[in-house]
Formats: C-alpha cells, sequence, structure tokens
C-alpha cells in the first residue's frame, strides 16, 4: 500500500516525513545529543583534554555507592518478581469478595510519583514514624530502639511498594491471556498448581514477565528521588544521589557523567532486551496491519 | 471440606489485611502527618489535630508560628507549566504518532529506538547534560528551560500512545472516506480524529500527570529559581513535615485519580517510566 502511494506521488517528498520531523528533531536536540555528551563528556579530564582520570577518581571514591546501587537494585527486583508473581497467580486463579477487593486495592500505588512515594516513606519508615510505633504498640520492638529503616531496607521497601502494583499489572495481563484449556489439561494430567505455575503459567507468559521486571530493573537504577529523599548523603547511597552532588556542590560534570556512564552499563543488559524486544514487537505489528 | 474452606477464607483475610495495611499504611501516615498540630514522641497519635497547615497551604489563612508559607504560587506555576507542556507535547506527538502507526519508515527503527531508548536507560546523565547545554544558552533556571524537559520526559510517552491509539483504528475507514473523494487531510480530520479522541485524550492528561510530578528533571534545570509542587514538597521535606505532607496529599490526588479513570484501558505503555 505504502509502496503505491510513493509512486502516484512522485519525486516528492513522503508525508510521514513532515509528520515525523518536528518531533524526532526536539528527540535529537533533547535526547540524542545529551546522551552523546554524557558518554563523551567522561573522557574529558581536568584539562579539557582525553584521560580516564575521571574513571581513576570515580573508582577510588564511588565504587562502594556503585556496588550499593548493584545490590539494592538487584534485591528489589527479585523482591518484586517473587511478589508480584505470587499475587498475579492468586489473582488469576481466585474468584471471591476477597480477591475482587485486592483486584482494585493493588493498583493504588502505580501513579503514584516517587517524590510523593518518597515523601510517605520518609513519615512511615521514620525512626519515629508510624510503622515503629505500632510495632512497638504491638511489642514487637522496644520503642527505645526503633528499627533505623533510612538505608538499604527502607529503599526497598519503598521501591516494592511502587513497583509490584505495576509489575502485578503486567504479569496479571499475561496470565489472563493463557486459555483456562491449558490449566484444566494440566490438572486432569495430574499437575499439582505448584507445578501448574512453573510448567505452564511462567513459560506461557514469560514475555510479559521479562518485560515487567526489565521494566523494573531499569526504574530502580534510574531512580533519583527516592534515594535522593530516603538516604540523601549518607553513605552508602546510590549512584543518582552521587551524580547531584557532584553537579550541586562541586560542578564536576566529568565524574558526574563517569557515574552516569557506569550506571548506563548497570542496565546495559536489559536495555538491549527491551529495545530489541520492543522494535520486534512493533515491526511485527506494522507488518500485520498495514 | 469445612474446614479446608474456612482455612483459605483465614488465609484470604490475612492476606488482604496485609496488602491493605502496607499500600494504605504510608499514606495513612501523611494524612496525620498533615493535619498533626502537637505530635510529640513516644504518642503513637498527635495529641492535637487541625486544619491549620491545610488552610496555611491554601492560603485561606496566614500564620508565622508555624512556619509555612502558601503554596499557591507552585500550585499556578504547576498547572501552567503543565498546561503549556501538553499543548506543545500533543502537536509534536500526534503527526509522529501517526506517522509510526501508519507509514512504513525506511530508518524505522533508528527512528524508534530514539523513543524507546529514555525508557531503557537512566534519564539522570541526560539531564545534567542538558543543565550544561542551558548553561550556555541561558535557559538553565528559567520556566522555558523546565518545560522543554518536561516535554522530553512526556513526548515518548505522547508517541507511544497515540501512535498505539491510531494503530488501533482500521485502515479501511480512512480509505472509505478517501474513496468518496475526501482528500487524505479531510479523511484524517473527519475520520480518524475523531475516533482516536479517547486515547488522544488519555495521552493528555497522561502528559499532564508526568508534568505535574516531575521531579528531577525540574530539580537539576530549575533549581533554585523555579518552584513547582515537586520542588515545594522537596524543599519543605527535611524542616516541616506538616506543609510536605499536604503537598503530597495535594499531587496524590490526580494520580489516584488518573488511576480510576484509565483502569479500565490500562496498558503497559502508560507505567512505563514514571516518576
Amino acid at each position: 500500500m505504502a509502496e503505491k502511494r510513493l509512486i502516484r506521488r512522485g519525486f516528492s517528498f513522503p508525508p510521514y516525513i513532515f509528520l515525523l520531523f518536528p518531533a524526532v528533531l526536539f528527540m535529537l536536540l533533547m535526547y540524542g545529543y545529551p546522551f552523546i555528551t554524557s558518554i563523551s563528556r567522561s573522557f574529558i579530564g581536568k584539562q579539557g583534554t582525553l584521560s580516564l582520570e575521571n574513571y581513576v577518581k570515580t573508582w577510588d571514591l564511588y565504587l562502594k555507592d556503585i556496588l550499593f546501587t548493584f545490590a539494592v537494585t538487584l534485591f528489589s527486583t527479585s523482591m518484586t518478581a517473587v511478589l508480584a508473581i505470587l499475587l498475579a497467580v492468586y489473582l488469576r486463579f481466585r474468584t471471591s469478595v476477597v480477591s475482587r477487593i485486592l483486584a482494585g486495592l493493588y493498583k493504588m500505588p502505580i501513579f503514584i510519583p516517587f517524590v510523593v512515594v518518597a515523601q510517605m516513606m520518609r513519615s512511615f519508615l521514620a525512626p519515629h514514624g508510624i510503622l515503629n510505633l505500632a510495632l512497638a504498640r504491638l511489642g514487637l520492638i522496644d520503642i527505645e530502639q526503633p528499627l533505623e529503616l533510612f538505608n538499604f531496607y527502607g529503599l526497598t521497601f519503598g521501591f516494592i511498594w511502587k513497583l509490584v502494583p505495576f509489575s502485578v499489572l503486567i504479569i496479571f495481563g499475561g496470565f489472563q491471556m493463557i486459555d483456562n484449556s491449558y490449566i484444566e489439561a494440566a490438572r486432569s494430567a495430574g499437575a499439582r498448581l505448584f507445578r501448574v505455575i512453573t510448567r505452564v503459567l511462567i513459560p506461557m507468559s514469560k514475555s510479559s514477565i521479562m518485560v515487567a521486571l526489565v521494566l523494573v530493573y531499569s526504574q530502580i537504577v534510574g531512580t533519583f528521588t527516592l534515594p535522593f529523599m530516603l538516604i540523601g548523603g549518607k553513605i552508602p547511597t546510590t549512584i543518582t544521589v552521587d551524580i547531584a552532588h557532584r553537579v550541586n556542590y562541586f560542578r564536576d560534570f566529568g565524574v558526574a557523567n563517569t557515574l552516569g556512564v557506569f550506571s548506563y552499563f548497570l542496565v546495559l543488559f536489559t536495555a538491549i532486551y527491551y529495545l530489541r524486544s520492543s522494535a520486534k514487537k512493533m515491526t511485527e505489528d506494522q507488518n500485520t496491519e498495514v | 471440606m469445612f474446614t479446608k474452606r474456612f482455612w483459605i477464607i483465614s488465609c484470604e483475610i490475612i492476606l488482604l489485611l496485609l496488602v491493605f495495611l502496607i499500600i494504605v499504611g504510608p499514606m495513612i501516615s501523611i494524612f496525620i502527618w498533615s493535619v498533626a498540630i502537637r505530635w510529640y514522641w513516644p504518642n503513637t497519635l498527635p495529641q492535637e489535630i487541625g486544619l491549620d497547615y491545610w488552610l496555611q497551604a491554601l492560603g485561606l489563612q496566614k500564620s508565622l508560628a508555624i512556619g509555612a508559607v502558601s503554596i499557591v504560587p507552585a500550585f499556578v506555576l504547576s498547572i501552567t507549566i503543565a498546561v503549556i507542556v501538553v499543548a506543545i507535547c500533543m502537536v509534536l506527538a500526534i503527526p509522529a504518532g501517526y506517522a509510526l502507526a501508519k507509514y512504513k519508515i525506511p530508518f524505522g527503527p533508528a527512528i524508534l529506538f530514539l523513543f524507546l531508548m529514555p525508557n531503557a536507560f537512566p534519564q539522570q546523565p541526560i539531564f545534567i547534560n542538558l543543565l550544561g547545554l542551558f548553561t550556555k544558552i541561558g535557559l538553565a533556571g528559567t520556566v522555558q528551560g523546565v518545560i522543554l524537559v518536561h516535554i522530553l520526559v512526556g513526548l515518548v510517552f505522547g508517541v507511544w500512545i497515540t501512535s498505539a491509539t491510531f494503530k488501533s483504528i482500521p485502515v479501511y475507514l480512512e480509505e472509505a472516506a478517501r474513496s468518496v473523494g475526501a482528500g487524505r487531510i479531510k479523511a484524517f480530520f473527519r475520520i480518524t480524529l475523531p475516533l482516536a479522541a479517547p486515547g488522544l485524550l488519555a495521552s493528555a492528561v497522561f502528559v499532564f500527570i508526568t508534568s505535574l510530578d516531575e521531579f528531577t528533571g525540574t530539580f537539576f534545570i530549575g533549581l533554585p529559581f523555579i518552584n513547582t509542587l515537586p520542588m515545594a514538597l522537596y524543599s519543605s521535606s527535611g524542616y516541616n513535615m506538616q506543609f510536605a505532607s499536604v503537598i503530597a496529599i495535594i499531587l496524590l490526588i490526580p494520580s489516584l485519580g488518573f488511576m480510576i479513570l484509565i483502569q479500565k484501558v490500562l496498558k503497559a505503555e502508560y507505567v512505563g517510566g514514571m516518576g
């Protein structure tokens, strides 16, 4: 179809050039250009010459924070995977009043921005916050020694709070696409619930589970607001907080960009997976519909 | 049989209670803080509650004692920026989304990548390099600079949602209109655009909320002059819990409202990278 139109129009530009031009130009200037400089500037030293001094400095000063970021990301993503799959399985199999209430309830955090999540966690998880007060009331902790949660655990809790609902949404969507007949077939062949989950549900919705987890993973690496407001400059903290520190206090764009390159490295595999699967999905859509 | 059923239902109710406490607990926490006048540790609940901080924040009452300022200017600024961002974003996103949905484009994958990259890689390095660029051309610390950054954040979602919307409209409708003599442009405005209106509206609302909630880009480009609602939340978060909680609740309302509104058509594209 598209080719025929082109031939009829002779040498004039195809219309999609004009349609795409403004948005693509904007993205090239506002995203493409800074993306390239974010990598190139990491190789430029204090004297303005090509050097690896930023990398040496970053390695010396921030290795611990890079590892901390990686640990938080891996732990939060795995916890999110387990919790989201369990909740999605529950919602897929159970139809009761409780499951219907839960199906409405769990979605609440999806669109709540991280700045609000951060403020909530700051007041909820504080040493004198509502969580510690409630646990002390129940006699589970000593009120004089509240849980200190402005660290790895609080950060993980915040990420899970915001990202499990998002993952359940996508994974449950994948589970719903699986026809009941597959599950019944497995059941009648003698498979128990656990085997149905591991042999039917998870393999058949592998792509939606992967997309959810890839997006969760790269969001955690890139989130600045939550660690910034929850942990701030305490050691260890995340790469994103270090970048802000480097820029705001030292105007040191070299080291800041080097930290940025390290964060690109942390998401390299997930980014490649995401870009490839999304591009593939979209070209498939186009081939079937045009 | 009865006992098994009993156990399942008990477990379900415990699960419900747990999920409820975990999800709603942090929200309750900021609600309590927003009305706490006096709350001394180790009291489980505030000793004195009232709407003083709400009235103060909304500019209905002025008292120096509680050390908070009105958020009305920040609110007006945030809404103004969001409206401008939505207008420009949609002007850029509708043609681009249409082209991506309806044409076979050479270099298609490269263009797709450009719009997918912001979801795949951390965006903070982009913002600090834009800060360097904007400082040179005098846009750092200005409303225009912040608007440009918000457009960048919103445009990716705008393009994907509009493109998905246009894809869902069958090609033959537009072709039928053209076969009875309507031009390409007329067919678009008379047939495709009205059919796409709900999806385009959803995308506009989404861009609006993204702009309203945007923190990281505003933090780097706008500081210290541009005081949007998230910035006001951040700057009061350290020393004035009540005031920060009031702003957090004000920002919470549109997010929950959008959630309820969009329930039926919620898709992964909408949730790719909020915050």
